[in-house]
């Protein structure tokens, strides 16, 4: 190797605590959430004075926080159907299709990843005026699915281009049809990338805030957006509470994403 | 008249501008074991592809005992296909892959497990129903794949260069097992490779392929002795040609005027050919005479020893002739000159008239 780690003396306990500063630096704010949602403080003092559950017991007792995470998922877990779905129709004919503007078209479905989130957000917000969907619960779901189809679509097309087509070609000369073969044989030999297309998708509709509050009506919030609005109303300790459970479920997703990423790399 | 078993009759397939096969014409008999043997890019898997259905031929016809089978698709074809790429289905067990066709066939249960244990009894993989494919190695991979193409009893198997990811020692052992296989089960096998090896060693009959037509099908034997073509007598053993004209012809024979000036009598010729007209004589590498004396004057030639090769049991001698034209001698362990060459010696090649060829030049 050309740096090797152990030969660089002095250099390698710069870099080791550069690191461990980088690391706390995007922890430190996750921690210090956490910790305020368990004190006693009203006024969130830190360090916490005692420990408490109350802003949990406030959480659940509110039916509004409720509403606002049931809403929220509901719309991710159409998001993730539906990302799915549309990114392995659109991964088949990225990966397989031999057809013109196939990189364009790759390039436009991978836009909304580059596009800033408010550009994007206005213009579905002027879109949706125009159709009568602002503040629906589609229009929630389209507005989600445009950000999670790219994760959607990078994963599975990934897992497809390392999938060797002659699979599905033996699973067809064996007697199945052309579909019943990648129902049988190559979608399951992708689920990998299937699995993990679902849990971004999920995250990425899950704690989405920009689109949520141009979307959102007085009837339809999602957790992010409560968060955000009661934020603005009030700082109470039960917002850190919120957002501890949603840290947590994100959390949780981003494990489960990773294991699949490393048995498909094993 | 009985059609035969199988006849590929005038394929021809391009892609855009390329011809990837022409003229393709071919009987196969039931139970025969027929290799496609030819270089790189010579059509031979655009040929098999065409027999399994995934590519459709741009002329031609394939028929399966008298009935065409290019209306009929891939799935429907009932034929066993083993892939040059390994192909077992990545999450199913090795019982499951081999079971495959036997449930999209909808067989009842016992059934499958019975047709699954024995079709891998006959790959010698009895056993291994349990094991995931990632955990088996190249050589029982191809052997699983041999299983799965094999349990629904199809009428023909295509085999596209199944072993050509294996190392040689492991594909002389699966080669030994597939020519088991054939014998046992009778069944009808294209096989496609560009191991000339492989081909004798394997088939009942050889079809040479060369730029996407078909040069000459045969027997090993006959590919061996009557070649029909420059191409067929260069790809079958390593030959030697040199150049020459043709100075006299009687009958079927020529003479040749060689590049010292040497005459070549009586040589066989392989198409007609007329007095000035240029032609090759071709000599097999374990035909020819190497001594240190002349022979019969018109069969031999003085060679000068560029580079012995020991090959174990056999010595390949490259040998330059006296207008430094390159010439292969095989000499048996038992020869009596084997281990005492070497580069410089000065010797003589000598041939019977019956054991070489002479093939005019267009
Ligand atoms: N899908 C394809 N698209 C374009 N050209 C192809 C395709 N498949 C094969 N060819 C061309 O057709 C010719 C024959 O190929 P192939 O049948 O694969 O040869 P072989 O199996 O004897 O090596 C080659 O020149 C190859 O480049
Ligand atoms: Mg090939």
């Amino acid at each position: 190797m050309l740096l090797d780690f152990g030969k660089l003396g002095i250099l390698k306990w710069v870099l080791i605590t550069l690191c461990i500063l980088v690391a706390l630096f995007l922890i430190l704010p996750i921690l210090f959430i956490v910790a305020l949602s368990f004190g006693d403080s009203r006024w969130l003092i830190f360090p916490p004075p005692g420990w408490t559950l109350d802003w949990y017991r406030d959480l659940f007792a509110d039916p509004r926080w409720f509403e606002a995470a049931w809403t929220s998922a509901r719309i991710a877990l159409s998001v993730t159907v539906l990302s799915v779905v549309l990114g392995l129709l659109a991964s088949i004919a990225l990966v397989r299709g031999r057809f013109r503007g196939r990189e364009l078209l790759r390039a436009i479905f991978l836009m909304p990843m580059i596009l800033p989130v408010v550009i994007l957000a206005v213009a579905l917000y002027i879109l949706f005026l125009r159709l009568g969907l602002d503040g629906s619960f589609a229009g929630f779901v389209i507005a989600h699915l445009v950000i999670a189809l790219p994760f959607s679509i990078i994963a599975i097309t990934n897992a497809l281009e390392g999938f060797d087509p002659a699979i599905e070609q033996a699973a067809i000369l064996c007697g199945a049809s052309p579909w019943e073969a990648r129902w049988r044989v190559t979608f399951p030999a992708i689920s990998h990338g299937l699995f993990a297309a679902a849990i971004f998708s999920f995250l990425a509709s899950w704690d989405e805030v920009v689109l949520a509050i141009f979307m959102a009506s007085p009837m339809l919030q999602t957790l992010p957006v409560k968060v955000y609005t009661t934020l603005r109303q009030d700082l109470t300790p039960v917002i850190a509470a919120a957002s501890t459970l949603l840290v947590g479920l994100t959390l949780v997703l981003m494990i489960l994403a990773n294991r699949l990423g490393r048995r498909r790399s094993a | 008249m009985i059609p035969p078993f199988l006849h590929i009759n005038g394929l021809r397939k391009t892609y855009g501008p390329v011809v990837a096969t022409e003229h393709v014409e071919l009987s196969i008999k039931e139970g025969e074991f027929m290799t496609f043997l030819g270089p790189s890019g010579s059509g031979k898997s655009t040929t098999l592809y065409i027999l399994a259905g995934f590519q459709d031929p741009d002329t031609g016809d394939i028929r399966l005992r008298g009935r065409s089978i290019l209306g009929v698709p891939s799935h429907k074809r009932n034929i066993g296909m083993v892939f040059q790429r390994y192909t077992l289905f990545p999450h199913l067990s090795v019982g499951e892959n081999v079971a495959f066709p036997l449930r999209v066939r909808r067989l009842p249960q016992a059934e499958i497990t019975r047709k699954v244990r024995r079709a891998l009894e006959l790959v010698r993989l009895g056993g291994f129903e349990e094991r995931k494919p990632a955990s088996l190695s190249g050589g029982q991979q191809q052997r699983v794949a041999l299983a799965r193409a094999l349990v629904y009893d199809p009428p023909v198997l295509l085999m596209d260069e199944p072993l050509s990811a294996l190392d040689k020692k492991l594909r002389e052992e699966i080669q030994y097992e597939i020519r088991r296989i054939h014998r046992e089960t009778g069944v009808t096998i294209l096989y496609v490779t560009h191991d000339q090896e492989e081909a004798l060693r394997l088939s009942d009959r050889i079809a040479i392929f060369n730029a996407g037509r078909i040069e000459q099908v045969g027997t090993g034997a006959e590919l061996y002795t009557s070649p029909a073509t420059h191409f067929v007598a260069d790809f079958i053993g390593d030959s030697s040609f040199l150049d020459g004209t043709i100075a006299a012809v009687e009958g079927r024979c020529a003479d040749l005027r060689l590049g010292d000036g040497t005459l070549a009598r009586r040589i066989p010729l392989h198409a007609p050919g007329r007095p000035g007209q240029r032609a090759e004589l071709m000599l097999r590498p374990e035909r020819i005479e190497l001594s240190p004396d002349p022979g019969p004057d018109g069969a031999s030639l003085p060679v000068l020893v560029q580079d012995v090769t020991f090959l174990g049991n056999i010595t390949d001698v490259v040998a330059l002739t006296a207008w430094n034209a390159p010439v292969t001698v095989r000499l048996g362990f038992m020869h009596p000159l084997s281990g005492r060459l070497t580069r410089g010696d000065r010797l003589w090649i000598r041939w019977a008239a019956e054991t070489v060829h002479a093939f005019p030049r267009d």
